[in-house]
C-alpha cells in the first residue's frame, strides 16, 4: 500500500489533477466506467492501481489528495480585495487570510479554526463591501446621478425645506422577473416640531398614531404597504398624515370625559394631593384660630407652589433620591415642620 | 467625627492584631464604649450617642412589643438574652420631629422607606420605644398577609372581618396601654348583639374586654377603638402614635379569596377599613410614623422599595403629604459597632 500511494503522492501535476477530478466518483466505477475518466490511458493504469490499493485497504473510499497549499499564502498585503471578493459569496477558508475560528469549544479546548467550518460558511458575510469596494460602486454610480443643491448644505436647511421624508427600497435581482413584492412599501417621517399643531392636537395626535410616534427624537413614521403600487402607497401615506392633522386639530364632544387615567403626565391643579394639601393647610390655620384664609391665597403662596413643584416631579420623572428629598423639604415647610436644635 | 472614625479603627485593628489574652481589660473597656452606651432612655438619644447600641430591659419588651419585633430580633433577644438597638440617625431625625410636634395641627405622617434589611422595622421599634411612656400606641403589623379566616362582617354586610388577629391585636392594645384604658370613655353607645351593648360614658377598656370575650365581634370592637380614639385625640388628655409597619399592605392586592373565588380588594376588610381612616390626618393630637415593607406585599417586585412603587397611586394620594424619611445601609462606621458588639456578645468567633 505505501509505494502504491507514494507513487500516486509523488506523481507530477497532471496526475493530481486526474485523482482530483475523478476524485468525487465512486471507487469501483472507476475502472467500470470509462466515461467518467478523462483520460482513459492513464486512467486505467491508475485505476488498477488504486483498484488494488482499495482492495487493500478494505472498502474505504480514501483519496490521498495532494493539498496544494491555499491562495492565501499567495495573497499580498496591499492587493486588491474586491477581485477577491467582487460579488456576495459564501465564505471561502482559502480565500480569506484571516485567522478566524468560530464555534463552541470542547471542553478545555478553543473554538474550531475556519478550515471546514460550517458556522462560518453559514453566517451571511459582508467581505464583498469592503469600503473600498464601496467607493468603487459609488464611482461607478457617480455618472448616473445629479448634483447635489448647492443651497442645502446642513441637515438644518434640508429639514426646514423639506421636512417630511420619503423612503423606498428598488430591488435588483437575477432571476426571471425584476418586479419584486417588496418594493411597494414606502415610508414617510416627519418632524412633529415642523407641523403646525397646538397642545390639545398634538396630544390626540399621538394618541391616535399610537406606536408610530418616537417620543425621543419627535418623529412621526408611518409606513404604508396596503397598496399593490408604490405610487399608490406614496398617496395613501400622504393622505393618512392630511387625515391626521385635519382631525388633530378637531374637537370632539365626547373629549370632555377625559379622566385622570388618559392624562399623558402628571396635572398638580384638580388632583387628589392638591385636596390633600388645601385641607391640611386649613386645618391648620383652623386651629391658629387665623381668620379666613382663601383658598386661592394659599395656591399662590411660596410653600404651596414649592411642593406643588415636588409632587410634579416626583410623579412625571419617577422617584429619584434627590427628588424625595426635595419632596421632603417641601412638605416639612409645607407643615410647618421644624426641627428643635 | 474624623478623629473617633479613626480612633475607632485603630482600636478595631490593635484588637484584631494583638493576642487576645494581654491587654483584654482596657482594650476591651475602650471598645466597649465605642459601640455601647449605657443611656437606656430614647429620648435622651442625641447625636453622640449615633452608631452605639442601648439595651431595653426585658420587662419593658415585653410591655412594649407584644408582637411588634421581627422575627430575627426576638431571636436574637433570645440568644443575648438582653435587647440591644442601634441608635441611627433616621430614628433621631425622627425624635427631633416629634419633639417639635404641634399637637394643635393635624397628625403629620411619617414614612419610613429604604431596601430591604437596611432597619426600617428596627427604626420604628426604637421609635415606638420613646414613646412608650408618652404616647398612647397604636401598632399594627402586616395584618392582610396571612388570614386564615374571614367572615362576613356583622355590622356592614358587604365587609369581610379578621377575627383571630383582631382579638390577637385586642390582646395587645390591652397590654401596651392599660392606663389610657381607663381613662378614655365612650362617647355613644355600642350594641353588639341583642343582649350586649357598652352604655356611653363607659370606659375604653370594656369595648375591649367586649371584643375579646366575643371572638365574633373583634373586628368591630377594634373599629370602636379607633374611632373612639380618634375623636377624643383632640381633646388634649393623652397623645396617639399611630405606627404601621408595612403601611403599602393597606393598599394594592391581597391574596385572599371570598368563598365564590374572587380576589377580596382591602377595602373590604373591616380591619383594613378602619385603619385607612386613621392614616387620615383630620384628626390633630399626635403623629402617624409607618414603615414601607416589600417582604410583605405580593404582586410587587423584589426590588421596589421607593415609596411610589409600593404604595401604588391610590396609597400615595391617601398618604400625601408626608415626610418620608429614608433609612440608608449602615455606614462603615456602623458596621464597626455592630461587628463590635457581636464580636463582645462572642457571637462571632476569632480562629483562635
Amino acid at each position: 500500500m505505501a509505494p502504491v500511494g507514494a507513487a500516486v503522492v509523488a506523481g507530477s501535476g497532471p496526475w493530481a489533477v486526474l485523482s482530483r477530478c475523478c476524485g468525487r466518483v465512486a471507487v469501483p466505477r472507476l475502472f467500470g466506467g470509462a466515461a467518467y475518466s478523462s483520460l482513459p490511458a492513464a486512467s486505467s493504469g491508475a485505476g488498477q492501481q488504486r483498484e488494488a490499493s482499495i482492495r487493500r485497504r478494505g472498502r474505504t473510499p480514501q483519496f490521498v489528495r495532494s493539498h496544494a497549499p491555499p491562495r492565501t499564502e499567495r495573497m499580498s498585503v496591499d492587493q486588491d480585495w474586491s477581485s477577491v471578493y467582487p460579488t456576495a459569496a459564501s465564505f471561502k477558508p482559502a480565500s480569506v487570510p484571516l485567522p478566524i475560528r468560530m464555534g463552541y469549544p470542547v471542553k478545555r479546548g478553543v473554538p474550531p479554526p475556519k478550515e471546514g467550518n460550517l458556522e462560518l460558511i453559514k453566517i451571511p458575510n459582508f467581505l464583498h463591501l469592503t469600503p473600498p469596494a464601496i467607493k468603487k460602486h459609488c464611482a461607478a454610480l457617480k455618472d448616473f446621478c445629479t448634483e447635489w443643491p448647492s443651497a442645502l448644505d446642513s441637515d438644518e436647511k434640508c429639514e426646514q425645506h423639506f421636512p417630511i421624508e420619503v423612503e423606498t427600497v428598488d430591488y435588483i435581482s437575477a432571476g426571471t422577473s425584476i418586479r419584486n413584492p417588496k418594493a411597494r412599501v414606502v415610508t414617510l417621517r416627519v418632524k412633529l416640531s415642523n407641523l403646525n399643531l397646538d397642545e390639545h392636537a398634538k396630544k390626540k395626535l399621538i394618541k391616535l398614531v399610537g406606536e408610530r410616534y418616537c417620543k425621543d427624537t419627535d418623529i412621526l413614521t408611518i409606513t404604508t404597504d396596503r397598496c399593490p403600487l408604490r405610487r399608490q402607497n406614496y398617496d395613501y401615506g400622504i393622505h393618512l398624515l392630511t387625515v391626521l392633522y385635519h382631525e388633530s386639530w378637531k374637537t370632539e364632544m365626547w373629549e370632555s370625559e377625559k379622566t385622570e387615567e388618559d392624562m399623558e403626565e402628571y396635572i398638580w391643579e384638580n388632583s387628589c394631593s392638591q385636596k390633600n394639601a388645601l385641607d391640611t393647610l386649613l386645618r391648620i390655620k383652623a386651629s391658629e384660630n387665623v381668620s379666613n384664609v382663601t383658598k386661592e391665597e394659599l395656591l399662590a403662596s411660596e410653600v404651596v407652589k414649592n411642593y406643588r413643584n415636588s409632587v410634579i416631579a416626583l410623579k412625571n420623572e419617577g422617584e429619584t433620591e434627590n427628588n424625595m428629598s426635595q419632596y421632603k423639604e417641601s412638605v416639612k415647610k409645607l407643615l410647618n415642620i421644624q426641627t428643635s436644635p | 467625627q474624623l478623629d473617633h472614625g479613626y480612633a475607632l479603627h485603630t482600636a478595631a485593628t490593635d484588637c484584631l492584631s494583638s493576642v487576645v489574652s494581654q491587654d483584654v481589660p482596657s482594650l476591651a473597656e475602650r471598645t466597649k464604649a465605642v459601640f455601647y452606651t449605657s443611656e437606656n432612655d430614647p429620648a435622651n438619644h442625641a447625636d453622640h450617642h449615633e452608631g452605639r447600641h442601648y439595651s431595653i430591659p426585658l420587662e419593658e419588651v415585653k410591655a412594649v412589643f407584644p408582637h411588634g419585633l421581627p422575627h430575627r430580633f426576638q431571636q436574637q433577644i433570645k440568644t443575648f438574652n438582653e435587647a440591644c438597638l442601634m441608635v441611627r440617625k433616621p430614628a433621631l431625625e425622627l425624635f427631633a420631629y416629634l419633639k417639635s410636634t404641634n399637637f394643635a395641627h393635624p397628625a403629620v405622617r411619617y414614612v419610613i422607606y429604604g431596601e430591604k434589611g437596611t432597619g426600617k422595622t428596627m427604626t420604628l421599634c426604637h421609635v415606638v420605644h420613646y414613646c412608650a411612656t408618652t404616647f398612647l400606641l397604636l401598632t399594627a403589623h402586616l395584618w392582610v398577609k396571612n388570614c386564615r379566616e374571614l367572615m362576613q362582617s356583622s355590622y356592614n354586610k358587604e365587609r369581610l372581618d379578621q377575627p383571630l388577629q383582631a382579638s390577637s391585636w385586642l390582646k395587645n392594645f390591652k397590654t401596651s396601654n392599660e392606663r389610657f384604658l381607663k381613662e378614655i370613655k365612650t362617647q355613644k353607645k355600642y350594641v353588639w348583639g341583642t343582649r350586649e351593648s357598652t352604655e356611653e360614658g363607659r370606659p375604653l377598656g370594656e369595648v375591649v374586654e367586649q371584643g375579646l370575650a366575643r371572638v365574633r365581634n373583634a373586628s368591630d370592637a377594634v373599629g370602636v377603638v379607633l374611632k373612639e380614639i380618634k375623636q377624643q385625640c383632640h381633646l388634649g388628655s393623652f397623645r396617639l402614635l399611630v405606627a404601621v409597619d408595612g403601611v403599602n399592605a393597606l393598599w394594592g392586592r391581597t391574596t385572599l379569596k371570598k368563598e365564590d373565588k374572587s380576589p377580596v380588594s382591602p377595602e373590604e376588610l373591616t380591619l383594613v377599613h378602619n385603619l385607612r381612616k386613621m392614616m387620615m390626618n383630620d384628626w390633630s393630637g399626635g403623629a402617624v410614623v409607618t414603615t414601607l415593607s416589600q417582604t410583605g406585599s405580593v404582586f410587587k417586585p423584589s426590588s421596589a422599595y421607593l415609596p411610589q412603587e409600593l404604595l401604588g397611586k391610590e396609597g400615595f394620594d391617601a398618604l400625601d403629604p408626608f415626610v418620608p424619611i429614608p433609612v440608608p445601609n449602615y455606614s462603615p462606621r456602623e458596621f464597626e459597632s455592630c461587628y463590635r458588639y457581636y464580636l463582645d456578645r462572642k457571637w462571632l468567633q476569632h480562629d483562635k
